[in-house]
């Protein structure tokens, strides 16, 4: 109807260029002129190529720098800020485990994890996925050894405290220890900006990790792994969450479950850097992958 | 894998069956106690919240002749089961708020993130994208200048990456930096921002689907909502025809037992943490609360009983 349509500004003239149907491909974008034939983006699936060993259809795996990049542009572009975007990443970490590790699936008699949270913004990650599992119904304890002072995080450890979640005053020695207290394992120890050589205590931890048999699930990159490249002789958990978009490493990733979350990333963002992402099912904020 | 899974897609499901145990009073002004129960636990005692009552857990203990009108059954309507929540003052409400912000040191952010996120999901449970009248599934998202506002503009968000396409209507900006973020992300996300409300309310009924009310929150029934253009919006809105949603409170509702004849009639309403008193007299087709991220103790000091939410959702219908 051309009369509404014109006195309701943008909205609705956007929306009668669409009239035809929307774009079958995640990342069109509502741009006045955007019309339906650009928005197929045919040319522009084939002009980069696949990455070996990818999931879905043309979905892109990053590399650390591209992944930094996306990050940096959410902050300062896209004016997300940090406790949004954990927020977001936490909650999508903890449905995941959520739909491959139901509380009704442990063996230990309550559904105990352990989640292990690293210095950065992956461990904040953990500290969010804490608070919701035990919104779910889990019973998490973190241990959170070398903790940032920013306020940001002191707040996500507060708000863990409040909730009665217990906080490890040092890491269960022996991997056999864990396998009994624990039926699962989250690793939110180093994300994707981690370089170099781990530094203690995470060497020890992680050496631990890599000889427990309850299942590891790990946020975003497998903890010790090149955030490119892998790590053939480091952790090998059992599910991985990647988070906006998977990375280069998760192409190594053999464990049975892999999840993507952080259904936060606008449309524009997508297209820019070609991410192909599936759609999430519903409203879902998980999407598994494998 | 076992887990019953979030939001159902698909026609709405309607409200789950759930056994009427457990269920504090639904307000303080119940009278008589049925025989054989014993009374009320009193308000913050660790018998209110999540543990069997005393006495017969089989009957819930809601009055059957009608009383005030806040807990008369709707004419003709579906019988709901009565709400297990007491409704919150607005001191209660801002006392909550205050105690997640300082004790529990959320940010505000993080709060008004969490609240818009579910709000969303609320709404696309009581409207899923197939059950849509209209080809497009446009939405008006009607934004204040408060924090309601704020909430509204993240929902919007959330709802964009659900596929519908909303449009805002945010004629007074708020200059709280947080404020301008949010708007931010939603120009980022490319969801436009009408220039004025049309008065003409054919054109609104024709071009969207529903309207999400986040014009004022429990802030508005101090009686603030004379105030332009919010009340331009609310006079706007009591005629449209198409359904409402109203996140927290229904904009412009004032406490009291009866309402205002100029009062909007929203839908749907989901109320953020726990339901305020203005909902008492809510006669809309779905209640929804969006409070999961409530933390236990606070909502047992509050006398919150905590509500089943079904796998991972962060909302349950009441």
């Amino acid at each position: 109807m051309p009369g509404p349509r014109a006195l309701l500004g943008l909205g609705l003239l956007v929306a009668a260029a669409r009239a035809g149907g929307r774009c079958g491909e995640r990342g069109w974008s509502w741009g006045l002129g955007w019309n339906r034939e650009r928005c197929r983006c045919l040319p522009r699936r084939a002009m980069h190529v696949p990455s070996p060993g990818a999931g879905p259809k043309g979905l892109r795996f990053l590399g650390q720098e591209e992944a930094q990049a996306i990050d940096q542009e959410l902050f300062t572009e896209y004016k997300f800020s940090v406790d949004q975007l954990m927020e977001l990443a936490g909650l999508s970490c903890a449905t995941a485990i959520a739909k491959a590790y139901p509380p009704s699936s442990f063996t230990t008699s309550q559904p105990a994890v352990l989640v292990v949270c690293g210095p950065g913004n992956n461990g904040g990650d953990g500290l969010v996925c804490a608070r919701h599992l035990k919104m779910f119904g889990y019973q998490p304890t973190v241990y959170y050894p070398k903790r940032s002072s920013k306020p940001l995080f002191e707040g996500l450890t507060t708000q863990c405290n409040k909730m009665d979640i217990p906080f490890l005053p040092e890491f269960p020695a022996e991997a056999e220890f864990i396998d009994e207290l624990y039926g699962l394992v989250v690793d939110a120890i180093f994300g994707f900006s981690f370089t170099g050589a781990v530094r203690e205590p995470f060497g020890s931890i992680l050496s631990t990790l890599e000889r427990v048999t309850v299942p590891i699930a790990s946020i975003d990159i497998p903890s010790g792994w090149d955030v490119e490249k892998g790590k053939a002789d480091g952790l090998q958990p059992d599910m991985l969450i990647s988070l906006t978009a998977p990375k280069k490493a998760a192409m190594h990733f053999t464990g049975r479950y892999h999840f993507l979350g952080g259904r936060f990333v606008p449309p524009a963002l997508q297209e820019k850097y070609s991410l192909n992402l599936p759609e999430y099912p519903g409203t879902d904020c998980v999407l598994q992958l494998t | 894998m076992g887990w019953e899974g979030p939001a159902a897609w698909g026609p709405n499901p309607g409200p789950q069956p759930r056994t009427p145990t457990r269920i504090p009073s639904c307000s303080d002004s119940i009278p008589a106690v049925p025989p054989g129960l014993d009374p009320p636990a009193p308000l913050g005692s660790p018998g209110t919240a999540g543990s069997a009552s005393p006495g017969s857990p089989r009957f819930p203990r809601y009055r059957r002749d009608p009383g005030p009108a806040g807990l008369a059954f709707p004419p003709g309507g579906r019988w709901r089961r009565p709400r297990p929540l007491r409704p919150r003052s607005q001191a209660e409400a801002e006392a909550m708020e205050k105690e997640l912000l300082e004790d529990y040191r959320f940010g505000r952010q993080q709060l008004i993130e969490m609240c818009g996120h579910a709000c969303a999901v609320a709404v696309t449970k009581a409207f899923p994208l197939r059950s849509l009248r209209r080809r497009q599934p446009t939405l008006l998202v009607a934004c204040g200048p408060a924090q309601n506002g704020a909430v509204g503009l993240v929902c919007a968000r959330h709802l964009r990456s659900f596929d519908y396409e909303p449009t805002i209507f945010y004629p007074k900006r708020s200059p709280d930096p947080l404020h301008r973020d949010f708007t931010t992300q939603c120009e980022k996300m490319d969801i436009p921002f009408l220039s004025y409300l049309p008065t003409e309310v054919q054109l609104i009924n024709d071009a969207y689907n529903a309207v999400v009310d986040a014009v004022l929150g429990a802030e508005g029934t101090q009686g603030t909502e004379g105030t332009e253009p919010c009340a331009a919006i609310l006079a706007t809105l009591r005629h449209v025809r198409i359904p409402i949603v109203s996140l927290d409170v229904p904009s412009g509702w004032l406490p009291g037992p009866a309402g205002g004849s100029g009062d909007i009639s929203p839908d749907v309403l989901v109320s953020l943490a726990a339901p305020k008193e203005v909902a008492r007299r809510f006669r809309g087709r779905r209640h929804f609360l969006a409070g999961r991220f409530v933390p236990e103790e606070l909502r047992r000091k509050f006398g919150l009983s905590p509500p089943e939410y079904p796998g991972s959702d962060c909302v349950v219908a009441l």
